[in-house]
């Protein structure tokens, strides 16, 4: 089982599952934070923080996740207030209307919460609504695996990376 | 004359001396294997004959005990790190396409010339539609700028468990892995350009027997990035540059214009 480990994040990837963990370039006075991406399918290099540039590549069998990091600013606000990642998922918390990008078929969900004092939202996609049943599993293994760190255990970022904001 | 004949005698007796005392030590290793059961062409026993339990000779292992076969099919998951302290996994035996793993070192002379070729993206003569990794050794073996002062454009993973996993016996190393296998359809050792895009022609063409069809396009859709490109290449040719007020609506009039229709109840 491959392990990602980065920025205080760590995921063991499910089966199938690949990823990456990385900090994009600061922009102007723009403070950026860790994302983590998820997907069943070969990301291409350049993604977008939701998905932008791989969910139209998805089969109907895929799965794309994304736990995105807010700013130390959003803790405390209303919309984090749920603690602790969210699941076990049920078939019925995907919904198309959740899309960032509604694409046909395709079906997501979005959780916005404080893990370990850190503010972040978890959504993903699913390929097909029709075969949810069969793919919430795997997200939910996913979830399961995921673990983070206090911001206090968190290493310094590169200064820098290679992809740029979309 | 008589002194010569002296001296040969001598020499002739020490080494006498000499091979009696390395049969007798030979005897003594034959007489201590034997008396812990490993005895070797034990010549009082009739090889033909068949073995009885504690008495037959054991059979001796030198050294360390063989590594199973190599595997040379599986097409492992590749999960490491980037030289800019990313992490990244990527699942080359389901990506759906192909892809070339080149296993390189910072400090091999060999592969110099991989990098080299490799930096600024995919190499001119590469079959199209394959994608290409580099993979190095982990940041416990490799120092991560080292890396990153010699991958440019390449996609570069660090992960000293990759190596493991595909069983690198050193570099430069290349594995050609077909995603919609899962499995290796090439690899080996190239110590020049031409010769690795030759044995990546090849290992494709035979690999590929399934209808093209089958295969999956990798190539990013036009979607982040290039929608964003193509989305500012509209608004540029329809005179709306950055700052237009017509990008910050105040109001569903600055919208939809004066004469927009009422909006619907409900």
């Amino acid at each position: 089982m491959a392990v990602l480990r980065a920025f205080g994040i760590e995921a063991s990837l499910p089966a199938g599952f690949g990823g990456r963990i990385f900090v994009r370039p600061k922009v102007g006075g723009e403070e950026p934070y860790p994302v983590a991406h998820f997907a069943t399918f070969w990301l291409p290099e350049e993604v977008g923080d939701f998905g932008g540039g791989a969910v139209t590549s998805m089969r109907p069998t895929d799965i794309f996740a994304v736990l995105f990091e807010y700013g130390p600013d959003a803790l405390g606000k209303a919309l984090f207030a749920r603690q602790g990642m969210p699941g076990p998922l049920s078939v019925g918390d995907f919904r198309p209307t959740v899309l960032r990008r509604g694409l046909p078929a395709h079906v997501g969900t979005q959780w916005v919460f404080t893990e370990a004092g850190r503010p972040f939202t978890f959504y993903a996609v699913l390929g097909a609504q029709a075969l949810a049943p069969q793919l919430v599993p795997s997200v939910n293994q996913l979830l399961a695996t995921l673990r983070v760190q206090p911001p206090g255990g968190v290493p310094a970022g590169p200064g820098g990376g290679t992809a740029p904001w979309n | 004359m008589v002194a010569l004949v002296v001296g040969l005698v001598v020499v002739v007796l020490l080494l006498s001396l000499l091979v009696a005392g390395l049969l007798r030590s030979h005897a003594d290793i034959l007489r201590a294997l034997h008396s812990l059961g490993a005895g070797v062409g034990d010549p009082a026993l009739d090889p033909d004959a068949p073995a009885q339990a504690g008495a037959g000779p054991t059979p001796v292992t030198i050294g360390p005990p063989l590594p199973p076969e190599r595997s040379a099919a599986g097409a492992p998951t590749v999960a490491g790190v980037t030289p800019t302290g990313e992490a990244l996994a990527l699942p080359v035996g389901s990506s759906g396409g192909l892809t070339l793993l080149a296993f390189l070192s910072s400090g091999c002379t060999s592969c110099a010339a991989f990098w080299q070729a490799l930096s600024g993206g995919a190499p001119a003569g590469l079959p199209p539609g394959i994608g290409v990794l580099v993979v190095t050794k982990g940041p416990e073996l490799e120092a991560p700028t080292e890396v990153a002062a010699r991958a440019g454009r390449a996609r570069v993973v660090m992960s000293s468990e990759a190596w493991s996993d595909y069983e690198v016996p050193g570099s430069p190393f290349f594995a050609l892995v077909d995603g919609t296998t899962g499995r290796r359809t090439g690899e080996g050792v190239a110590n020049h350009l031409p010769q690795l895009l030759e044995l990546v022609r090849r290992a494709a063409a035979e690999g590929d027997t399934r209808p093209a069809a089958s295969r999956r396009d990798r190539r990013p859709r036009e979607g982040g990035p290039e929608r964003e490109h193509s989305n500012d290449r509209a608004l540029r040719e329809a005179g709306i540059l950055p700052g237009d007020p017509s990008l910050y609506p105040r109001s569903l009039d600055d919208l939809h214009g004066q004469g927009r229709p009422e909006r619907q109840a409900g």
